[in-house]
């Protein structure tokens, strides 16, 4: 159900038309080392049918295979031996990527991305597992390997002992600080400093830098974060 | 030909367009002539754009000044796996402030993958006159205080405005509070499909149950994991004519008068098609939904960690059931049984229990897809995750089902050979696309050479979507594709050999493409620039988080590439790791 920008070649002609006007445009792309001229001005489709007669049926439905466009045009143009020296159908010299090569830098353990499953439905099912609700029978380990755990260590200013915090038991900061409070609220009564407002949350995220929660929104930090700290204000 | 171009008054012309429905024949009735371009165009209801960067919305407003309903996507389709970079897009700001001034009767927003924040939330709210519906594909950068302006002007005394349908699908929403479902007014009765699985909060059950009560129309309620069990009975006695339902959390301690409340509110549903949610399944309370197995279509167990027998059990009584997403805890067994009782199935998607581990931990191999295929004659769509495949197998299920038109499959080790001959399994997905004429959507995984490309480009053509990672050898491939697939609208390719020839040698044939991803692939900053400048209608996108391209040689292949058609140039709203190359060859940076 696509606005069609009709940028294109038809190339199902039978089937529908693309909103651009193509009969006389192909030709006046040239080929390779030419210059390209850019065809009539896309930026106002308004003017679209600048004549006023009706198209003739062989003109729209124009099959391209028979027009003598091109149909791929070449910046390059291509000859069919793309790898001199390797012989495309010899497995030994292809040149497929290594695989142990593409790890995500911050833990080496798992590619970014793969397998292709949403981070948020893995995150779900995460939650699930930490919390233990409903035991999985017959043992079966849901394994959750570095590049996904969802816990970071906090350490706050101060305190010697650091902690550590599962991150996606948490969708904001308002939930996370309030943990925090808690977690660390033993050491407040000993110090005597309860106000929260005494503390900044700051966060290292994947690049190794440190950075003030207060400037980045939640997706932001959930996504990056390695370790946290509470630094005290000094304000 | 004048004369009969000026016979039928605009009305009636514009009355019989009214029944072409379908964008591409529109577009075609405006292409005849100049005055059913212009009838065409201010009848236009319905607008679709793919890709958000395409065009601008002045240039859509232009064209069409009375739109009713708009569709935007932003963000390719790999942003789903983290392979987009935080920031890189999809803003949908511009477009709401345009539409507010320019669509006062705007009535429908659909968004996929855009970025929308709470500001742009109340601006929907207060801006459209006869605001109905509103959907949030995978979307983000908002937080339940928008959600509560939404809830707020929901109605409308000077307006017309009744919002039917709030639907928050899979998007990440910043949850502040759950109270956001307070801000429908108490005389809101229009809600039709409300969809809040996402939400991470609780929502204020009480709220929701008023609501739900109170919204006779109401058939598509997707409940959140935090709304307990023993609250489900309470809400589905309140919509009884519920045709669609998530249910929250389905797990509490097993007692019989919880059981049997929630088993007759749900014989009460007689409408029910369509279940989902089950979060934290507890096996016990399942046989509640046993009453309604039979007229279900739809069953969506994905998040339901339960374990072969009792998946069984539960699919087997649904006969009519059309689509089915589950774990692979189903196992081959259980796929034996959805084959031998589900006929009528058209969409079956596998997903993985332990996506991350390195051995098997469930019985599910190929087997499995080998017995839907053969017990499922209308089987058109499948997204299977497994860690084993045979071209063998492949050939069996090409032969058996012709008729697909959707094949995701996705051997989870990359570069997993043919377990029975150790062979690439390229010829297991040339019978795919050798067998189903009709494929549109294709996803390949596995060791693969050049070969598998050739196979998709003589023999696939009516692929719209091919999605491609850790395979091919060399560019090739890569050409094989670019050259052969006719109807290709969009490619998406991660660390695959592709390098810049056969980007180059196929230039003209991105500009019929929506878009192209490549990602940890071969392609050098120099081809991206030669691409940049000499095709003006596409924006070539480095994305690359390592600094500026040039501070490094011109042969290093970058790190990731987006190139899409557009009419509106280059964007303006690009972050600091993103480079693109106009036509005047200076580099542009954000």
């Amino acid at each position: 159900m696509e606005l069609q920008l009709g940028l294109a070649l038809p190339s199902n002609p039978s089937k529908g038309f693309d909103l651009n006007y193509f009969a006389s445009e192909p030709k006046e792309i040239a080929v390779s080392n030419r210059s390209f001229t850019v065809a009539s001005s896309c930026t106002d489709i308004n003017d679209i049918n600048d004549n006023n007669k009706k198209r003739s049926f062989d003109q729209t439905f124009e099959n391209p295979t028979d027009s003598t466009v091109p149909r791929t045009l070449p910046l390059l143009l291509w000859n069919h031996h793309p790898n001199e020296e390797d012989d495309p159908k010899d497995l030994e010299n292809h040149s497929l990527v290594t695989f142990n090569d593409k790890k995500d830098g911050d833990n080496g353990d798992g590619l970014v991305g793969w397998p292709p499953i949403r981070s948020r439905w893995k995150n779900k099912r995460l939650c699930h597992e930490n919390n233990g609700a409903v035991g999985l029978e017959n043992g079966f380990a849901c394994g959750i390997r570095g590049s996904n755990s969802t816990y970071v260590k906090v350490k706050m200013e101060g305190v010697p002992i650091a902690r550590k915090i599962d991150l996606s038991l948490h969708h904001s900061f308002q939930t996370l600080t309030e943990t925090l409070m808690d977690m660390f609220g033993q050491w407040w009564l000993e110090t005597g400093q309860k106000d929260s407002n005494q503390y900044k949350l700051a966060y290292q995220d994947r690049e190794g830098d440190w950075l003030f929660t207060e400037d980045v929104s939640w997706r932001t930090f959930s996504r990056s974060v390695q370790r946290i700290k509470l630094l005290k204000s000094s304000r | 030909m004048q004369r009969m171009a000026c016979s039928f008054p605009d009305e009636v012309l514009e009355h019989v367009f009214s029944f072409v429905q379908c964008d591409n024949d529109r577009n075609a009735i405006s292409t005849v002539c100049k005055s059913w371009y212009k009838i065409e165009r201010w009848s236009r209801r319905r607008v679709f754009v793919g890709n958000c960067y395409a065009i601008s919305p002045d240039m859509v407003i232009r064209r069409f000044p009375d739109v009713r309903s708009i569709e935007l996507k932003g963000k390719p389709h790999f942003a789903d796996f983290n392979l987009v970079p935080d920031g890189w897009g999809g803003y949908v700001a511009p477009w709401i402030s345009a539409m507010a001034a320019a669509y006062p009767w705007l009535e429908e927003i659909r968004l996929k993958r855009m970025v929308i924040t709470d500001e742009n939330l109340e601006l929907i709210s207060k801006s459209f006159k006869n605001f109905k519906v509103l959907v949030l594909s995978s979307c983000e950068g908002f937080s339940t205080d928008g959600l509560a302006a939404i809830a707020a002007n929901c109605r409308s005394y000077l307006h017309c405005r009744n919002l039917r349908e709030l639907d928050l699908r899979e998007s990440e929403v910043e949850d502040l509070s759950g109270h956001w479902l307070k801000h429908f007014p108490d005389d809101y009765t229009s809600l039709v499909s409300l969809n809040i699985a996402c939400l991470g909060c609780e929502v204020s059950f009480s709220a929701l149950e008023r609501l739900v009560g109170r919204c006779p129309n109401l058939r598509t309620l997707r409940l959140n994991r935090a709304v307990p069990l023993d609250k489900l009975a309470n809400l589905l006695r309140r919509a009884p004519q519920l045709v669609e339902l998530g249910t929250g959390a389905y797990s509490s301690e097993l007692r019989p008068d919880v059981f049997s409340n929630l088993s007759g509110a749900f014989s009460g549903c007689k409408e029910l098609k369509s279940l989902s949610g089950f979060w934290d399944v507890v096996p016990g309370y399942l046989p509640a939904v046993y009453p309604i197995c039979c007229r279900l279509t739809t069953l969506n167990l994905s998040y339901a960690t339960i374990q072969s027998p009792d998946l069984i059990k539960l699919v087997g009584q649904c006969q009519n059931l059309q689509r089915l997403w589950v774990l692979d805890y189903i196992e081959d067994a259980g796929l034996d049984a959805v084959a031998a009782s589900c006929k009528d199935l058209r969409e079956l998607r596998v997903f993985p229990s332990d996506p991350y581990g390195p051995e098997p931990n469930v019985p599910l191999t190929e087997q499995g897809l080998v017995s839907i295929s053969e017990g499922c004659s209308k089987l058109q769509s499948v997204l299977y995750f497994c860690r084993q495949m045979s071209n063998a197998a492949l050939m069996t299920i090409a032969r058996n089902r012709p008729n697909m038109t959707r094949f995701r499959l996705c051997i989870i080790e990359p570069g997993t050979p043919d377990y029975l001959t150790l062979q690439p399994l390229d010829v297991g997905f040339g019978a795919i696309v050798e067998h189903c004429k009709d494929l549109q959507r294709l996803s390949l995984s596995g060791l693969l050479t050049d070969l598998v490309f050739e196979y998709i480009g003589t023999y696939a053509k009516k692929l719209e979507m091919l999605s491609v990672a850790f395979a091919g050898e060399s560019d090739l491939g890569l050409h094989h594709v670019l050259s052969g697939c006719e109807k290709l609208r969009k490619l998406e390719i991660r660390d695959c050999p592709f390098g810049d020839k056969a980007l180059l040698a196929n230039a003209a044939k991105l500009e019929t493409m929506r878009s192209l991803w490549m990602s940890s692939c071969s392609v050098t900053f120099g081809a991206c620039k030669l691409l940049g400048q000499k095709m003006p209608r596409l924006n070539v996108e480095v994305i690359d988080e390592r600094g500026t391209p040039d501070s490094r040689p011109e042969s290093c292949p970058i790190d990731k590439l987006y190139i899409y058609r557009t009419v509106a140039g280059s964007r303006f709203d690009m972050p600091g790791f993103v480079w693109t190359i106009d036509e005047d060859s200076a580099m542009r940076l954000s």
